[in-house]
């Protein structure tokens, strides 16, 4: 790659422009992260302590958490909440993403994308809120099923789990949507003809030609959208209850509030190792490599 | 079992634009039918409303005598070998062949039989456990065919299936392809730009321009007797000459072709005195010797190509039209004297050449 720049831009201006990256990757990506790593094996000292005799590396800051029976049930809680936020996301994608690539004409896909983009231009706290507003007790879906007579008294949508996966699916689904779509896209639309016209009903054209073909994607959306939701910290903060607290919000009080970094650190890093457990696991359900998912 | 496909009054529309004019065709049970047309004139449209893809805007298709209206594309009896042959590229060659018997609900065991027995009749036996991608060109084209009979349709569907493969390979696939169709006895709809491949294989032709059905008609038929201009100058080449008609006796018009004065041919259709018309002589019609009977056109050699069995010279006519005649003739009839600009006096029998009214650009 220096030699690519240097032959275009030649040698002073290249130097330059890979010392930046690596600048830039060392000091903001690289360092903080193993830094983390490294708080989190230290114990929370005073100032004057740190560097001092009881500074010793061990592994008190993780036990804490298997000690801690609430937080291990907040961490178990928001990797299934997790899973069942990207299981969710996903059955609601696929058969966007297939409308959007196959069924929809090719005004009406671009119609549609742009319909779902539109609001991903407001940040995510502000959709979020106005999901809070509209799963409110007395707010209008509450109206609206009351008014239908669905329902004869309010539901509390905010005092479970509910609102916080609704809220998540609304947040992560176009990152679901977009790379199924791609994926279903590429699709030669001759293959789902080729299975109908072999005498394939809808639900296993799905399963043996266009599922298949569209494994990557779908496992690229799903490890999106798990680590969104797994590192999600303004979905549960805003529609979530004092029982449905998300892992992060315990590692936002470690840091904040409890001032422990080294805390907050271990439990950071072990939701990490989780997520990347999580990658590795879903590669092996999908039989994809990386390079698939980079596709 | 009666497994015709019967067109009946069919018009296909998409938007305001007509794809397929309002077609009536009767293909009978065992036929090997194609349908010959230049590109975009509507083939693919037609083998997927007789599989039940698109919905004919007017009429219906009718299958063994049933109405498929309202039939889905995998509940008719049709199985469809695609012009990029569509196979599965994440299933074994086996799996392939087997998708429609396991749709069907067929045990691992006879499909696997059946599979066997589909690979021998395309002489792949063997290669069940490959992979897609692992086979060549003219292999991938026997396992769409073998994928497309293991469902054993009443019609089989082709859209263009040779197009991809070489000349050698594609005069092999032909004879192939009708040897299973004699085998099968199902009903083949053959779809081709290619007129040499439809003459060849079909029993029947039908030629299509622009969403319309031009002629109907058997290989020799169609070539002898062309009923539209389009037709006689698609199928085969033929030189045409433009003039206006003046005479019709007993089926042969007389018609003034400007400065090449008066020449005749076997009247073909809608031809009516007064009105233009188009004479259409086949390069092979024309001889260098008059015989008795014959009419005469002089010429001068513009060009001369020998083509192995065959010769052909391109020639103009003296007069100020310039119109250009093509001629072919055997090799044996080449000889030194045959150079660029040699005059030549051309002949042909009134019965091999035919009159179609209308101007032949229309
Ligand atoms: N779904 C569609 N919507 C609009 N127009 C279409 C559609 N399908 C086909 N057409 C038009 O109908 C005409 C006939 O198309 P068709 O695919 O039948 O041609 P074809 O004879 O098979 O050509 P080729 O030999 O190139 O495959 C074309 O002008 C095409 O643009
Ligand atoms: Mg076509």
């Amino acid at each position: 790659m220096l030699n690519q720049l240097k032959a275009r831009f030649g040698s002073g201006l290249a130097i330059g422009i890979v010392g930046m990256i690596a600048i830039w990757l060392i000091a903001l990506v690289i360092m903080p992260q193993l830094l983390m790593v490294d708080y989190s094996f230290r114990p929370n000292l005073l100032p004057a302590d740190i560097g001092g005799p009881k500074d010793t590396y061990s592994l008190v800051n993780y036990e804490t958490l298997f000690s801690n029976q609430i937080h291990l049930k907040i961490f178990f809680k928001t990797i299934w909440s997790s899973v069942l936020v990207t299981a969710l996301t996903l059955i609601v994608s696929y058969p966007i993403a297939f409308y959007l690539a196959k069924v929809a004409t090719p005004q009406k896909a671009a119609l549609c994308l742009l319909l779902l983009i539109i609001p991903f231009w407001i940040n995510e706290i502000l959709r979020t809120f106005s999901w809070y507003i509209i799963l409110a007790y007395k707010g209008p879906l509450n109206a609206a099923l009351l008014g239908l007579g669905l329902i004869d008294r309010p539901i509390r949508f905010l005092s479970g789990d509910g609102g916080v996966l609704i809220g998540m699916v609304y947040a992560y689904i176009l990152f679901m949507i977009f790379p199924i779509y791609n994926a279903i896209e590429s699709l030669d639309t001759n293959q789902i003809k080729a299975a109908r016209n072999l005498g394939a009903g809808w639900i296993r054209t799905h399963w043996r030609v266009i599922i298949p073909h569209a494994k990557p994607g779908i496992a690229t959306g799903c490890i999106m959208t798990f680590m969104l939701a797994a590192g999600s910290y303004a979905v549960p903060a805003l529609l979530g209850s004092p029982g449905s607290r998300w892992f992060t919000q315990i590692i936002y009080n470690w840091f904040f509030e409890g001032g422990n970094w080294n805390q907050g650190a271990a439990y950071a890093f072990l939701l990490l190792v989780i997520c990347i457990g999580f990658i590795a696991l879903v590669m092996r359900v999908f039989k994809v490599g990386l390079g698939d998912i980079a596709r | 079992m009666d497994s015709s496909v019967h067109l009946d009054n069919v018009v296909m529309q998409f938007g305001d634009f007509t794809a397929i004019q309002k077609s009536d065709l009767k293909i009978e049970s065992g036929e090997f039918f194609s349908f010959l047309g230049p590109s975009g004139c509507g083939k693919t449209t037609i083998l997927n409303m007789i599989s039940g893809f698109l919905d004919p805007t007017e009429g219906c298709v009718k299958i063994g005598g049933q109405d498929m209206a309202g039939v889905p594309a995998n509940k008719r009896p049709t199985s469809m070998i695609f012009q990029n042959l569509a196979l599965f590229p994440l299933m074994t060659v086996a799996e392939n062949i087997e998708f429609g018997l396991e749709v069907r609900g067929v045990s691992k065991s006879e499909r696997k039989k059946a599979s066997d027995r589909l690979l021998e009749l395309v002489a792949l036996e063997g290669s069940g456990h490959k992979k897609v991608s692992e086979l060549s060109g003219g292999q991938k084209q026997r396992i769409a065919i073998a994928r497309a009979l293991a469902v054993e349709p009443q019609v089989l569907l082709l859209d263009e299936p040779l197009s991809a493969l070489d000349l050698k390979l594609r005069q092999h696939m032909r004879t192939e392809l009708k040897e299973i169709q004699r085998k099968t006895g199902i009903t083949f709809i053959y779809i081709t730009h290619d007129q040499g491949e439809a003459l060849t294989m079909s029993d029947r032709v039908a030629v299509m321009s622009a969403g319309r059905i031009q002629q109907v008609a058997d290989p020799i038929t169609l070539y002898r007797d062309p009923k539209t201009a389009f037709v006689a100058s698609f199928v085969g080449e033929n030189n045409a000459i433009q003039g206006k008609v003046e005479r019709i006796d007993s089926g042969i018009a007389e018609i003034h072709c400007g400065e090449l004065g008066v020449l005749k041919g076997r009247v073909q259709s809608s031809v009516a005195v007064g009105e233009e018309a188009t004479l259409f002589i086949r390069p092979e019609h024309f001889r260098l010797q008059a015989e008795e009977g014959m009419l005469s056109i002089a010429v001068e050699i513009e060009e001369v190509n020998f083509e192995g069995a065959y010769l052909t010279l391109s020639t103009s006519t003296a007069a100020a039209s310039k119109q250009n005649l093509t001629i072919q003739l055997g090799a044996h009839q080449y000889n030194d004297d045959l150079a660029k600009g040699k005059a030549l006096s051309l002949s042909y029998n009134v019965s091999d050449a035919i009159v179609i009214g209308g101007d032949s650009n229309a």
